[in-house]
């Protein structure tokens, strides 16, 4: 127990790497799914339209005053219920043991992404002057044009660092899918470390894996923001 | 070309406008002068439909607006007429400033890119910006950018430019070079409406003067009129305090 | 399994509220030693050391990119270990110990951030306008440049007290009894009989503490909003 096993700590680092493109692979998922949804869902809430915006606002408030855990938990014990009604009312031979795991992580952490998504849409969006939008219908472009070529792409530059934040907290949020009894990169190496009950070793794999994804996340999101940032170059 | 008839606008229960009515022909530089908080600047808003009036009409050739009832079509058929140039440029902050001519050409207008850019390069070159295109509005000071907003207007060739105090967010050492650009395209035969505190605008480029005050027109007529022989009360105390030096016009 | 009982939903909530108490007990200690490595952290980036400075941000960066869990699991097993080489043995440490430690040092880390960021929002001149005064640099520190500096960081430090008492539901897989780790044990007992009920009791309790702490938040940002026209004014 005094020193590493260094040779463990070598082998367990690759095993925990394997466990990436499941982690990747439920963070785009669930980032292609929230960033639509996400945006639609803050142009509600901006809009005040009715009924609507109570329901995003409870939805909104409820993801983000309980445990992601908690809502892992949650959907892990409703999912398979609704799904095998839904199975039976289609006389389907499938049986809700068959469903992969990762399913039920898609719509987790898509859930709770849209939720700090239209949030961050919500912000972002309303760091554009309402001016930007007069001067757009002033030279004949219409609401929907103004928002595609004027309004998002201002937006994009502000919401940018809170995107990058959101996505590497997903990746980190990932970590919790051992819940769901997914292999992805901590339960992978947590499990090779039973044997030998190399826990520390693991665990530092576990860290170095994800500082490594989470770096190269933030890499690629500081020089996208640098080339978007191109119009601020010269703040006035 | 362009009627309003009894435009009446409240934000609750403060009556902001109560009943403007006037009228504007072809070839026109109108300017319209008050005391701050007079109504001018919501008229002209409400003429390009950033605010809604309670009720009125709009008169522009021959499309006639209701304004209690106005229609999607009608909205954009008097904003493909005109243009705006605002107090605050408003310029696209993600476009260069070509980009910002460009914008209502290509996806307001459908105009070819090619042709788009033809027209666009002629504008910003007749507001003096021919070594600026590539500029983004951040980099441009502010009578740049309002020089740009012009551009971005005249290359739309509207038939009327509504301008709304577009030197009061300058450096006073700023103001010339605007006023100047103006100055230019009306002499062009740009048809313009024109919400200003220049006198020296309203004087020399002007043909045609109202004076408001308290949400509607006290008095409206040439500068000549105005200036040297104002008939209300109210347009003489402004006068006075806003030009002392010329309170007899030669 | 299907059925669905509001009832036992109800009845679970009073088994699980008393737990609060070790849940909110991580959170007040975590918020404490927390808040002093924040302290720490923040004074060694803004220091003059370079060593020490870069020290700091690189811890920012390693937690910034650590899932709570793993950090967690890192605490537990790599403290002892650690402590074991100086031969001290920390393996009959209470469970509490590890969650605190761990939690403090990734709060400690926000803390540092924002506490840096509020510092430089608070303009240069203040502070040399102090010392001109007569103020030394702990009293300028103290009574010009920390009360300022509150004001911009407090609703960030509300935003991640919200986000500490989330994370701190994951100390259940240690072991620690809390809220959480209660109703899991709840679960447990009843062979997940009625896990979705005890899980909805207690995503209520959460959801109700993160309620009221953000309308505190709320009111406060509205006091302060009045506040900070004042300091700008004055």
């Amino acid at each position: 127990m005094q020193t590493l096993d260094l040779h463990f700590m070598w082998e367990a680092f690759f095993i925990a790497l394997s466990g990436a493109p499941i982690t990747l692979l439920i963070t785009v998922v669930a980032l292609l799914i929230s960033i639509p949804v996400g945006f639609f869902f803050s142009l509600i809430r901006l809009n005040g339209t009715p009924i609507l915006d109570q329901l995003c606002r409870i939805y909104i408030s409820f993801v983000r005053g309980t445990p992601l855990i908690i809502q892992i938990f949650l959907i892990y014990n409703v999912m398979p219920i609704l799904l095998e009604r839904f199975l039976r009312s289609t006389h389907s031979t499938l049986s809700v043991f068959d469903v992969n795991p990762i399913w039920y992580a898609f719509v987790v952490f898509s859930l709770y992404t849209i939720a700090i998504l239209t949030e961050v849409f919500r912000s972002a969006l309303k760091t554009v002057q309402k001016s930007q939008l007069e001067a757009a219908h002033s030279v004949g472009l219409s609401t929907c044009a103004a928002y595609r070529r004027i309004i998002i792409p201002q937006a994009l530059v502000t919401a940018l660092p809170n995107l990058c934040n959101a996505t590497t907290n997903l990746i980190k949020n990932t970590s919790l899918c051992y819940a769901l009894s997914l292999r992805e990169i901590t339960l992978r190496a947590k499990v090779a470390a039973n044997p030998g009950y190399n826990y520390i070793e693991a665990y530092i794999d576990i860290f170095l894996v994800y500082l490594l994804i989470c770096s190269l996340v933030e890499y690629g999101f500081k020089k996208y923001e640098k080339k978007l940032k191109a119009y601020q170059c010269l703040s006035a | 070309m362009l009627e309003v008839r009894e435009i009446r606008k409240a934000f609750g229960n403060q009556e902001v406008l109560s009943g403007i009515s006037f009228s504007i022909e072809k070839g026109d530089v109108a300017v319209i002068l008050g005391p701050s908080g007079s109504g001018k600047t919501t008229l002209l808003r409400c003429l390009e439909f950033f605010e809604q009036a309670d009720s009125g009409e709009v008169l522009f050739d021959d499309i006639d607006v209701d304004l209690r009832n106005v229609t999607k079509e009608q909205i954009k058929a008097i904003r493909q007429k005109t243009a705006f140039v605002f107090q605050n440029y408003n310029l696209f902050n993600n476009k260069t400033a070509l980009e910002n001519v460009l914008e209502g050409l290509v996806i307001g207008r459908k105009i070819p890119k090619k042709e788009a850019e033809a027209i666009a390069k002629e504008a910003l070159d007749k507001v003096g910006l021919s070594d600026k295109y590539a500029y983004y509005p951040s980099q441009l000071s502010g009578g740049q950018q309002q020089r740009v907003g012009i551009a971005r207007a005249i290359a739309l060739s509207p038939e009327i430019i509504f301008f709304d105090e577009p030197t009061s967010a300058l450096d006073p050492e700023l103001i010339g070079e605007v006023l100047a650009t103006m100055k230019k395209i009306a002499k062009e035969g740009t048809t313009m409406l024109v919400v200003t505190h220049e006198m020296s605008f309203a004087q020399d480029v002007a043909n045609k003067i109202i004076f408001m005050d308290g949400g509607s027109i006290v008095e409206e007529g040439t500068p000549r009129q105005i200036f040297t022989e104002p008939k209300e009360e109210r347009t003489r105390q402004f006068l006075k305090r806003m030009l002392p030096e010329y309170t007899y016009y030669i | 399994m299907l059925k669905f009982d509001f009832v036992y939903l109800l009845e679970q909530i009073p088994k699980l509220v008393p737990y609060l108490d070790i849940t909110f007990l991580v959170l007040i200690l975590t918020l404490f030693f927390g808040t002093i490595l924040g302290f720490i952290l923040a004074a060694w980036k803004l220091g003059i050391r370079p060593i020490l400075s870069k020290l700091a941000y690189a811890f920012t960066t390693a937690m910034r990119c650590t899932p709570s869990i793993v950090l967690l699991f890192l605490v537990y097993y790599g403290l002892p270990a650690l402590a074991s080489i100086f031969a001290f043995d920390l393996n009959d440490l209470s469970k509490l110990f590890f969650v605190v430690t761990a939690f403090s040092l990734s709060f400690g880390n926000v803390m540092s951030e924002i506490i840096r960021s509020s510092y430089l929002a608070v303009e240069k001149g203040q502070y040399e306008a102090a010392v001109s005064v007569g103020l030394t640099r702990f009293d300028a520190f103290r009574r010009i440049i920390l009360p300022q500096a509150a004001v911009v960081a407090l609703p960030n430090i509300i935003n991640s007290i919200l986000t500490l008492l989330k994370e701190g539901s994951l100390a259940y897989t240690i072991g620690l009894i809390d809220v959480m780790g209660k109703a899991n044990l709840l679960i447990a007992m009843n062979y997940e009989a009625h896990a979705l009920e005890t899980l909805l009791a207690l995503s209520f309790i959460y959801w109700s503490i993160s309620i009221i702490i953000e309308k505190a938040n709320e009111l406060l940002e509205q006091r302060l909003s009045k506040g900070r026209t004042f300091v700008k004014t004055v």
